[in-house]
């Protein structure tokens, strides 16, 4: 039966360990093993929307194990700028790949992909709704750089409120017993309550503070993301939190020594480059980190064991 | 006779039909809303009562339709917007089958998604499908947006 990979929602903690076994195992593997593994296989990178890092970095997975990339970066490259109904697009594609990998402005595109195709579908981020593949790589560097994932603290910092990428790296962190939370956001951007609800609310426990300041010291992970212009109705009020938000190295002195600071990309002025210097910086490896495990994912869900 | 059972009577007996029974005071309303955007409903007969005493509920409201027959697309539509409900069948004067409804967990193609970046707003021709998020609560999630709502904030699809 083929398997999709459309949303964290669907995945026990034992199938998101197995796709960070599997990353593991693909970064150990000599280049020119890698190369013959999807040898003859073709991936369409379906790109409704555009997205450099996440299309690139699957074809560069793909590239690296052997296989074929076709596909388009945005929609008004394809036929559903003609009219064209997406599952039509889907059903004609399918017969020229053997696996998809979507991003779609809609929510809930790459299910329905997953529902009509008979191969397997990526989701590469549907609307502000999921994008796994983000999440299992940040799992993955967070696994890397600590060694572990449960009973770390993680400071996320910007916008808590919009950020998919924030909202879905919560979710997966509980599940892997991930308890403390510092979150770190102006009034108009916290986290939605919705994603602190749990069955354990004694379990778990989310510290909000505006001040950046305040979460470096306590913190393995500090998570940052953009401050997005738009998301303001008033431009004064981004004016006044813009800068709140930018770390710089000498906020760093009194960070824990093994401290990862990690970022989706790209980054506008949340991190002073003066950071990326230091020992900290961790989200060029993490940008690397996505093609290992987007290389695991291909694998994975074409079937090929290693 | 009680005052209780004079207002009963204010609602006519039926010989043959439908009557729906311990409706939440209020939620009458919401019902005939459902049943009158039927077409098979157009020329059925339907009396609303409502804020009826009952023993159970202190207030209730009550439906009762004159017809052999209520369809299931109609029974789960009902039993969506107002789980709990008891619907009754009548025949001769008298109750001979009657069922408490409840909302069920997989509710498929009738209900509209609310988000208007849900694939099934964009697309046409998508069924859209929710799944209850826990027994206790009306909250239900979109299988495609992966949005929780509450049912009674998302509009039927009365096809």
């Amino acid at each position: 039966m083929k398997k999709d990979l459309i949303s964290m929602e669907d995945l026990t903690v034992d199938e998101i360990k197995d796709y960070l076994r599997l990353a593991h195992s693909v970064e150990d593997l000599p280049a020119d093993e890698r190369y013959r593994l999807l040898q003859g296989k073709i991936m369409a990178a379906m790109f409704f929307e555009p997205s450099t890092r996440t299309r690139l970095s699957f074809e560069s997975a793909m590239h690296r194990l052997g296989g074929g990339v076709i596909g388009f970066a945005e929609k008004s490259a394809t036929s559903v700028s003609k009219g064209e109904s997406f599952t039509d697009t889907i059903y004609t594609v399918e017969n020229y790949c053997d696996i998809m990998v979507i991003r779609h402005p809609g929510e809930g595109t790459a299910r329905l992909a997953a529902r009509v195709s008979s191969i397997p579908v990526i989701n590469a981020g549907d609307g502000s709704n999921q994008h796994p593949t983000q999440t299992l790589l940040d799992l993955f560097t967070i696994e890397k750089d600590l060694g572990k994932i449960s009973g770390i603290k993680v400071a996320f910092v910007g916008d808590l409120k919009y950020s998919r990428t924030v909202h879905s790296l919560i979710r997966a962190l509980m599940k892997f017993d991930v308890t403390e939370f510092i979150l770190v956001a102006p009034e108009s951007l916290r986290l939605p309550k919705y994603f602190m609800m749990t069955d354990e609310p004694n379990k778990y426990h989310f510290y909000e503070t505006n001040h950046l300041e305040e979460a470096i010291s306590k913190c393995d992970i500090l998570y940052m993301t953009r401050i997005q212009r738009e998301r303001f109705p008033d431009l004064l009020e981004y004016e006044k939190v813009k800068d709140s938000y930018l770390l710089t190295a000498a906020m760093l002195e009194e960070a824990r020594p093994h401290l990862r600071v990690l970022h989706p990309l790209p980054r506008v002025n949340e991190i002073a480059y003066d950071v990326d210097k230091t020992k900290y910086a961790g989200y060029f490896p993490q940008a690397r980190n996505g093609v290992i495990m987007r290389e695991a994912i291909l694998l994975k869900h074409l079937g090929v064991k290693i | 006779m009680s005052e209780r059972n004079e207002k009963v009577l204010m609602i006519p007996k039926i010989k043959l039909g439908i009557v729906i029974d311990h409706i939440p005071a209020g939620e009458g309303v919401k019902i005939l809303e459902i049943i009158s955007r039927y077409e098979e409903m157009q020329d059925v007969p339907v009396t609303l009562g409502l804020n009826y005493d009952s023993k159970k509920m202190g207030r209730k409201d009550l439906i009762k339709m004159q017809l052999e027959f209520l369809s299931p697309e109609i029974i789960q539509h009902i039993s969506i917007v107002v789980p709990g409900v008891t619907i009754k069948a009548i025949k001769d004067y008298r109750v001979y089958s009657k069922v408490v409804v409840q909302a069920p967990k997989v509710i498929k193609n009738l209900l509209l998604c609310k988000n208007p970046n849900c694939v099934t707003n964009l697309e046409s021709g998508i069924e859209t499908l929710f799944h209850a998020v826990d027994e206790e609560s009306n909250r239900v999630r979109c299988n495609f947006c992966e949005r929780i709502f509450d049912r009674s904030e998302l509009k039927p699809i009365i096809k």
